[in-house]
């Protein structure tokens, strides 16, 4: 693979490591009613004889609407990006920059894979791992992180434009140059 | 003489066997050591979805007592604040000094995170609960120490009560047989024995008991064997490790480090006076003097032996007079019992025969650090305790099983694995070896297939709901139905999916093709055979439930397969790494196409089939799922996922008996419970690159307005949107409206 690839590779993602937000914990977090102990009672299924309840084979539930009406729910939800690093992954991702310099790409990928846990839905910790496995050279891996980080990167322009140079440099040190200016293209035309 | 000849020559032959056993026995027995099982460490930090309870039941998991929060392993809560002082762990990639950590949480996070005394962070992880271990035949459990690790006072008090010459005797000590008797008249009771730490060591080198002459003899003569082979420190480390104090269940357990854990859910290294004191006493009869079912015996045990450790000048009358006025200071229970998730268990074992040998596991003392999650286990365990009894009665009702598997859902982490509706049963492991049809669980499969060709097939598609058949070429015929028996001509995909009609979804299917079909399950991780039969895209393909959370792995995280694990890290008994099981990403499909698929299945919850789970679940959490029912309703299956979470349900019986269950009223209502009582996120996909969302009305197949009828946000991959309009004819007043509740909702 090219060495001047990697550099790029890992200059990139420094960058990202900087220029990343450390804004609050990303979205709101649903709270069961009273706690475990006192969640609220299941719907209960119909006693008694059920051979006769020929309505029950349906999966559908239109023709059987139940007294109690389910709450009216929402939406299909969709946003627009991914989460913002909160301040604990971000320590984390730290971490893995600083075993990064020192030359462990293994102790790094620990660290990120504990931000990733806790900071699943952020592009930048997919980011990061691929700069790790890259540093590992191992660039299978780093492809498919930089995809899955892609792929939460929605609007954020910024985010998009380093995932899509990072996949381009990834694919030219595997020798894949149609992906890799591919991947350039997009990021261009952002 | 002759005779006396011939026994000196059977007494060398019998001396050399014995020697052979008790060599054998002393090398073999020091090591063996089952492996230990951990959960995974909860993580501490601002913002981390915990509940208070959740909290608590984690702690009391890792052996933490209700206390001052000063001492390690105590905590104080006062109300949602909590003091916690954290024992310090040595984890595979580092260690977590001890840390005094003061937080709040509330509405189910934590907030106001901070690392009072100890080295600070952000973020900071409990010491895991030990969850289990794989044992040896023997069934013997132990800690193992080393003798320079352990705290002085212990061996000087178990040689002063028990073996007052032992770095002096050779073995056996028939001076001591005497000074013990002695002793004993004094006290008014047996204060001491006769026999010396060698032979107390040899005798628990046999299971079986019984003082006949011939064993004691025997007993000596191998005493002065092991004397004569190994150093004092040597035999006195193995004493430690090997005594026998207490038991479990099934489960032994064997020397000092194991016992401190089990009688004081505290490490070796931090025991005081008084709890020394009780464990060396218990070495006269662990059951006899056993704390938590004989406090009393245990207590004046206990004082005796602090007395002796006074009369031996290892403590002054100070420390004696205190330690005695303590009370024993046992936990009330032991910080852990064995197999509390034998089907979890079974799955880590599974995995763990890829890379390890049975013999190695029970017996090398490896550490094997999981990803089960306490918490989330208890939520599912009691999601189908708590759930099946209400879904049936009668013997149908007795019949009914129910399994869950909850994985994280862009981890492929296993959190949770419950095999049946006895959790505690370590048996047929349903969710990894209950293989049943799953029904429409394969449509959105189907109907990704589809949607990867956006000049073809939309969410808005209209497919026909209308009775066909298929004749095969040796004459069969093939007509399937819609669940309800009826057609509504035609409906758009995504409608079709959500509602779960059959017809529209064998049509798609077909007109796609079943190879093609086929090909979307291989790549989201179906490795058995599935056979090309059109049947199959009603479900007629068998799969395991632990199977079928890893194909909708892909579906919930935007077509990345993500391997499930089970396990992070194994280590050896001193720490060292042997295998990191890392995550894994794999895109298997068109993130723009998954994302349309994402937008129907959150539709099943919200309109379809699914719906009813917001009978227990606030409409807040929103979720994405498909309900799944098979013939006679056999098998009544949910999977589904939030933003954190995913899960796979599954209710029917294990003779394959029919059911008046269908997947929504059997499997979700198990899914939906436990969902209710987890904090998490809700499910809000990032719009890929390439999809955008248009106000369309499907029946028109148009764009429109979004406050006409009929209007509906729906994604489509850029260029497959309509290109026509429609407007409707309504007023200035109604387009206000419109507008209002759009800003309102």
């Amino acid at each position: 693979m090219s060495r001047q690839g990697v550099f790029h590779v890992g200059m990139l993602a420094a960058f990202l490591s900087l220029a990343g937000c450390a804004t609050g914990p990303g979205g709101p977090i649903y709270v069961p009613a009273g706690g475990s102990e006192r969640a609220p009672e299941p719907p209960q299924a119909a006693e008694g004889k059920d051979e006769t309840q020929v309505w029950r084979k349906s999966e559908q539930t239109e023709n059987r609407e139940p007294e109690q009406q389910p709450q009216r729910s929402s939406k299909p939800s969709y946003q627009d990006a991914g989460d913002a690093l909160s301040p604990a992954a971000l320590s984390l991702v730290r971490e893995a920059d600083t075993l990064l310099k020192s030359g462990d790409a293994q102790g790094a990928i620990v660290r990120l894979e504990r931000a990733q846990r806790i900071a699943p839905r952020s592009a930048e910790v997919y980011f990061k791992l691929s700069e790790a496995y890259v540093a590992g050279n191992k660039l299978g891996p780093a492809e498919q992180f930089t995809l899955k980080g892609l792929s939460l990167a929605g609007s954020d322009t910024r985010l998009q434009r380093a995932g899509w140079l990072l996949l381009a440099d990834i694919r030219r040190a595997r020798g894949n140059l149609a992906g890799a200016s591919q991947a350039e293209e997009r990021a261009a035309a952002l | 003489m002759r005779v006396s000849a011939i026994g000196l020559v059977l007494l060398a032959c019998w001396m050399v066997y014995l020697d052979a056993v008790v060599t054998s026995r002393f090398e073999g027995r020091r090591f063996e050591v089952p492996s230990r099982v951990y959960a995974r460490p909860l993580e501490l930090y601002d913002g981390a979805g915990v509940s208070s309870g959740s909290l608590e039941r984690e702690l009391a998991l890792a052996g933490y007592r209700k206390g001052d929060g000063v001492k390690p392993g105590s905590y104080r809560r006062n109300g949602g604040h909590f003091i916690i002082s954290t024992r310090g762990f040595r984890f595979p990639d580092g260690s977590e000094p001890r840390r005094t950590l003061s937080l709040n949480i509330y509405g189910d996070r934590i907030q106001g995170f901070s690392v009072s005394s100890g080295e600070n962070a952000a973020i900071v992880r409990l010491e895991p609960a030990r969850i289990g271990g794989i044992y040896p035949a023997h069934k013997e459990d132990r800690i193992l120490v080393r003798l320079e690790e352990v705290p002085q006072l212990l061996p000087k008090a178990l040689m002063a009560v028990e073996d007052r010459n032992f770095y002096s005797h050779f073995g056996i000590a028939p001076a001591s047989i005497g000074r013990a008797m002695l002793a004993n008249m004094r006290a008014g009771q047996i204060v001491q024995g006769g026999s010396t730490l060698t032979q107390q060591l040899v005798k628990n080198f046999f299971l079986t008991r019984d003082q006949t002459l011939l064993r004691k003899g025997n007993e000596a003569l191998m005493s002065i064997l092991l004397e004569w082979h190994y150093e004092k420190d040597d035999i006195l480390e193995t004493y430690l490790n090997e005594v026998y104090l207490g038991q479990a269940g099934t489960r032994s357990i064997n020397g000092f480090g194991l016992a401190s854990q089990f009688y004081f859910g505290e490490s070796l290294k931090d025991l005081d006076v008084h709890q020394i004191a009780l464990l060396v006493g218990m070495v006269k009869g662990p059951s006899y003097y056993n704390p938590r079912r004989h406090p009393e015996r245990a207590i004046q045990r206990r004082n005796l032996v602090i007395s002796e450790m006074e009369d031996a000048g290892l403590i002054d009358s100070a420390k004696a007079a205190r330690a005695r006025g303590l009370s024993l200071g046992v936990s009330v229970k032991p910080s852990y019992s064995e197999n509390r998730y034998p089907a979890y268990i079974d799955l880590v074992r599974r995995h763990l025969a890829r890379d390890y040998k049975e013999a190695d596991l029970r017996s090398e003392g490896l550490r094997i650090f999981t990803t089960l999650n306490p918490a989330i286990q208890y939520a599912a365990e009691y999601a189908i305790t708590d759930t099946l009894p209400r879904l049936a009665s009668g013997d149908v009702g007795k019949a009914l099983e129910a399994t869950l598997v909850v994985t994280a859902k862009d981890t492929g982490e296993v959190l949770a694995l419950v095999g049946g509706k006895d959790p505690q049963f370590a048996g047929f492991n349903r969710a990894l070896d209950a293989n049943r049809p799953i029904g429409s669980l394969i449509k959105p499969f189907t109907y990704l297939t589809a949607l990867e060709q956006p000049d073809r097939y939309t969410l808005m598609t209209p497919v026909l709901d209308k009775s066909f058949t298929l004749e095969f070429d040796d004459g069969r015929r093939w007509q399937p139905k819609n669940y309800d028996g009826e057609e509504r001509g035609e409906v758009p995909l995504h409608r079709a999916l959500s509602k779960s009609y059959n017809l529209p979804a064998v049509r798609v299917g077909l007109d796609v093709g079943v190879p093609a079909v086929i090909k979307t399950l291989r790549a989201f991780g179906v490795a058995t055979p599935i056979s090309e039969y059109p049947s199959m895209l009603l479900g007629s393909v068998a799969m395991s439930p632990v199977t079928v959370a890893q194909i909708y792995q892909g579906l919930a995280t935007s077509g990345f397969n993500t391997p499930l694990r089970t396990i992070r890290e194994v280590t050896d008994s001193a720490g060292g790494a042997l295998s990191r099981y890392s995550l894994e990403v794999d895109q298997v499909a068109d993130p723009a196409a998954v994302h349309l698929l994402q937008y129907a299945m959150q539709e099943t919850m919200q309109e379809g089939t699914g719906r009813s789970a917001y009978y227990s679940v606030p409409k807040e959490l929103t979720l994405a799922g498909k309900t799944g029912t098979t013939d006679d309703g056999r098998d009544s299956w949910f999977a589904g996922f939030s933003g954190d979470l995913l899960a796979v349900a599954w209710v029917g019986r294990d003779d394959n008996g029919p059911t008046a269950l269908t997947g929504a009223t059997g499997a979700l209502p198990v899914w939906s419970r436990f969902m209710a009582q987890v904090p998490q996120h809700g499910f809000s996909p990032v719009i890929p690159d390439g999809v955008s969302y248009h106000w369309v009305n499907p029946e028109k197949q148009a764009l429109t307005d979004e406050y006409c009828d009929n209007a509906r946000l729906l994604p489509f991959i850029s260029g497959s949107e309509p290109t026509q309009r429609v407007s409707c004819s309504g007023t200035l007043e109604r387009k206000i409206r419109g507008w209002f509740e759009g800003l309102f909702q």
